[in-house]
């Protein structure tokens, strides 16, 4: 908390740094009309592509990584069964060419390429992939994303300790290059789950020979499109081609720089003098962001995630269903979003996020304080008369505290109840939440995978991401049976409905989305716009010709 | 002399274990711990971790495990950076720390010490009060204005140095002098003001007296004696110039000890923040005695007992 009112003016003076040079040197417009970019436009010598990654990685095995710094370098070094197409995530075939789902969609029978070696050009089977997914499994690997294969047969049984026998878990390795997949229920998006990094493979016999310490510069083995060269602390990671990856041929980089610089200003300024070809979502400050919307080379594309609020619903005044419609309907989430996001996020009344195909969502929840008022009444208070004062957490953040006294004023006008905003450290705050000591608090969730049960598992009862103590019968069974049904269209039926009892409940009250913003030189290509904020790296190049944007519409811009 | 160094050495040993006992409970009196997430993690892979650092065990016994590893500076693995021992990630980001902070010493010393003992020479004149001027600013101007501004003017206006990260020499200069300026500050008004001091004192006097130049009259008596509480100022100076400056680390991207410190106590990366203040408390203690020691050889009158 100390040091708030430095960040703050930090940020104030950084946001005149970017922006006081806007459109001087390089970036000078060359006539009128013509696109307008955010400083230097040289590109690196060569096919190098300079990013930053974000905070420090912390893991390099995919078992273990967890969010994007991990993530981005992962799929980098290591490739799956199954890849995400660069412009569209879907999935396309990997290390395994052709796979074939039984027609119940339990069955999944993947071929690998012949040939397949890793980096240290010992052969690649299946078994590397058995021996990997069960490794993710193992409970003594403690992998924080072993939820993610849940859907294949046993595999909850193992990780709990409820069995204990590996051979029992749906992943066996037929022959050297065929794995087959058993499924507890049909999981449609079961090869999503495949392209993420916790699938990746993992070299046995360097994992077995070098320990934790496996991931280091020096003992690593990979098999993706890249190789881990250097690793500074907090500095950098280096990366170069994979010569024996098999596809190769198809890798036009040489080589990719990933910068760990946590600062959203400074990787800003870094970008800006054109040490940076790419600045990936998240990294611009986002008091910048209404004044970077001209600039051509600034993207920004949905985000599968929500901004919500969670509530405790086990402690008073809270616990009553009628209050919580109150809070619910006192929202004004378009002014919020045009006022205090300046429009740089849309208002969200759901919770899964829209645009799944074949996903009828229910009708989102509107602005209406009659109603907001109705409800309040009906709950004991009208007028707010005698309702106790509630807080609502957030964790240190400018934004969020932005936003959260935005809605404390909204909640105050509309329902007259008096609001307060708690401001607790990370840890401290994650410590609340999940202990459930707070009442109302301020939460986000990213989508691991394009369907909606990705954001409607969590409130199932007793999940580890509930968090608000939440829990219905009815909610449950409609999920249930969702994971049981083979027929994808009445499968999204039932999600649908058990969306609509949570929204009506409201243990969250969703206030927007997330939207990527980005940057990127003109002269990067291959780098698209995706829905799910991933940018396979293995398609990226450099274009030394034509740089100025003339042709940026083939980088994929929105 | 070197029985008093002797007998500080020693003294430190006891000193270190109260910073290291009162700092394993306060890393352990904050609410939540080091392997929380937004996303649940599965118990399995909870338990797991816990029992992999040992924190499943009573606290006393793993207080004692810290104590016999701290004792053979063995502090194990950071919690959220499992691959590296903590040992060699302060190590590594020691000599970056070690290299930012003794170039900003250097230059505040360059520059403050003449800049303070010609302002106390010229006390009064236009002379002194620009120097003071200078000073003040220095002082008044927070790092975290200073150094973006200057990023703004050198490196995004006139595009002469780049605007962060620690690679090239180039890339050294604005956090070096971003650093320095508040300690070139400090070092001019604490210069004058000895200055001042010794310039009235009665042998100096007695030199200009027996007709030395007034060249050796301010260098040779005036300004040993004049720099005593620069001196006594560098030392908790140094000690925290070179374990890391969190905001010039921050502007400018370099993988300094500073934010080691911080990002650890926001992830409750318990090794992280023990080994940090440990290798803090011994640097701070190291420096003071060097300082007592400096003090014995510039000041005939003071004798170390």
């Amino acid at each position: 908390m100390r040091a708030r009112p430095a960040a703050l003016a930090l940020a104030l003076i950084a946001s005149a740094t970017a922006l006081a040079g806007c459109g001087r040197g390089a970036s000078a417009p060359p006539g009128r009309g013509a696109p307008r970019y955010f400083g230097s436009l040289h590109p690196p010598a060569g096919q190098v592509f300079r990013f930053n990654n974000g905070a420090e990685p912390e893991h390099l095995d995919p078992a273990l990584a967890s969010g994007q710094p991990d993530g981005r370098i992962t799929r980098a070094l290591f490739e799956g069964l199954v890849v995400s197409d660069p412009r569209t995530l879907e999935p396309a075939p990997g290390h395994a060419y052709r796979w074939e789902i039984s027609t119940d969609g339990r069955d999944y029978t993947f071929h690998l390429r012949p040939g397949l070696v890793w980096s240290d050009r010992a052969p690649l089977t299946a078994r590397d992939f058995e021996w990997s997914w069960k490794r993710v499994l193992d409970p003594a690997t403690g992998s924080r994303y072993a939820g993610l294969l849940f859907p294949v047969a046993n595999a909850e049984a193992y990780n709990s300790g409820r069995l204990a026998d590996a051979d029992a878990v749906g992943i066996r390795a037929s022959d050297d290059s065929t794995l087959v997949v058993r499924l507890a229920d049909p999981t449609p998006h079961f090869l999503h789950l495949a392209a993420l990094y916790t699938c990746l493979p993992v070299p046995r016999h360097a994992v077995e020979r070098y320990g934790d310490r496996w991931t280091q510069p020096e003992n690593i083995v990979g098999n993706g499109p890249f190789l881990l060269r250097r690793w500074e602390a907090r500095a950098r990671l280096v990366l170069e081609r994979n010569p024996t990856y098999w596809d190769a041929a198809a890798v036009r980089l040489e080589r990719v720089v990933a910068y760990s610089v946590d600062d959203a200003a400074t990787s800003t300024n870094l970008y800006k003098a054109g040490m940076l070809d790419w600045s990936p979502s998240g990294y611009i400050p986002s008091q910048y962001l209404p004044y970077m919307r001209g600039y051509a080379d600034f993207r920004s594309a949905p985000q599968q995630t929500v901004y919500f609020y969670s509530i405790n619903v086990t402690r008073a005044p809270l616990d009553d269903v009628w209050v919580r419609r109150a809070l619910t309907y006192a929202l004004d989430r378009e002014t919020l979003a045009r006022r205090v996001l300046r429009g740089t996020r849309p208002a969200w009344g759901r919770f899964a996020p829209g645009g799944y195909p074949g996903y009828e969502p229910p009708p989102e929840i509107a602005y209406d304080p009659a109603r907001a008022r109705e409800c309040l009444s009906r709950a004991g208070y009208p007028g707010g008369q005698g309702f106790p004062k509630i807080e609502i957490l957030i964790n240190t953040s400018d934004d969020r505290r932005r936003v959260a006294e935005a809605v404390q004023a909204m909640w105050k006008q509309t329902l007259g109840i008096p609001v307060g905003v708690t401001n607790l450290e990370w840890a401290t705050y994650l410590d609340a939440t999940a202990k459930l000591k707070y009442q109302v608090a301020v939460r986000n969730w990213i989508g691991d995978y394009p369907d909606p049960s990705t954001f409607l598992n969590c409130y199932r009862s007793g999940d580890g991401n509930n968090r608000t103590g939440w829990s219905s019968g009815p909610y449950d069974r409609l999920l249930a049976a969702a994971q049981g049904e083979g027929d994808p269209a009445a499968r999204l039926r039932l999600l649908s409905r058990a969306e609509a009892i949570l929204l009506d409940e409201a243990p969250v009250i969703p206030v927007y989305q997330f939207v990527t913003h980005e940057l990127v030189k003109p002269y990067v290509r291959g780098l698209y716009a995706t829905p799910l904020d991933y940018h396979p790296l293995k398609s990226v190049w450099i274009d030394h010709g034509g740089a100025t944007g003339a042709n940026a519409a083939a980088r994929g811009a929105p | 002399m070197i029985s008093y160094a002797v007998r500080r050495a020693l003294l430190m040993i006891p000193t270190l274990w109260v910073i290291a006992t009162l700092t394993f409970c306060l890393v352990r009196l904050a609410p939540g711990g080091p392997f929380q997430s937004e996303r649940d993690i599965p118990p399995a892979a909870r338990a797991a971790l816990t029992a992999k650092y040992g924190l499943d065990r009573p606290l006393p016994e793993q207080y004692a495990t810290f104590l016999r590893r701290a004792a053979v500076l063995d502090l194990g693995p950071s919690y959220s950076n499992p691959t590296r021992e903590v040992r060699d990630l302060i190590l590594g980001s020691a000599g970056v720390s070690f290299e930012l902070g003794g170039w900003a010493l250097l230059v505040a010393l360059l520059v403050g010490l003449p800049l303070g003992a010609l302002a106390a020479y010229r006390q009064n004149t236009f002379t002194d009060h620009a120097a003071m001027a200078a000073a003040l600013l220095g002082v008044s101007i927070p790092n975290f204005v200073l150094g973006p501004l200057l990023v703004l003017l050198f490196s995004l206006t006139l595009l002469w140095l780049p605007p962060a990260l620690w690679t090239s020499p180039a890339s050294r200069v604005l956090p070096v002098l971003t650093l320095a300026a508040v300690y070139v500050a400090y070092v001019a008004r604490l210069t004058r003001g000895g200055m001042l001091e010794t310039l009235r004192q009665d042998y100096v006097r007695t030199a200009r007296a027996k007709g030395l130049g007034e060249g050796r009259v301010v260098m040779r008596h005036a300004f040993r004696l004049g720099v005593l509480p620069v001196v006594s100022f560098l030392g908790p100076a140094a000690a925290r110039v070179v374990t890391g400056s969190l905001v010039v680390e921050q502007v400018f991207a370099i993988p300094g000890l500073g934010r080691h410190l911080v990002n650890g106590a926001f992830n409750r990366d318990y090794t992280l923040v023990l080994g940090v203040v440990l290798f803090y408390a011994v640097i701070l203690l190291v420096l003071n005695l060097l300082v007592d020691l400096a003090y014995a050889w510039l000041d005939p009158r003071v004798e170390l007992a």
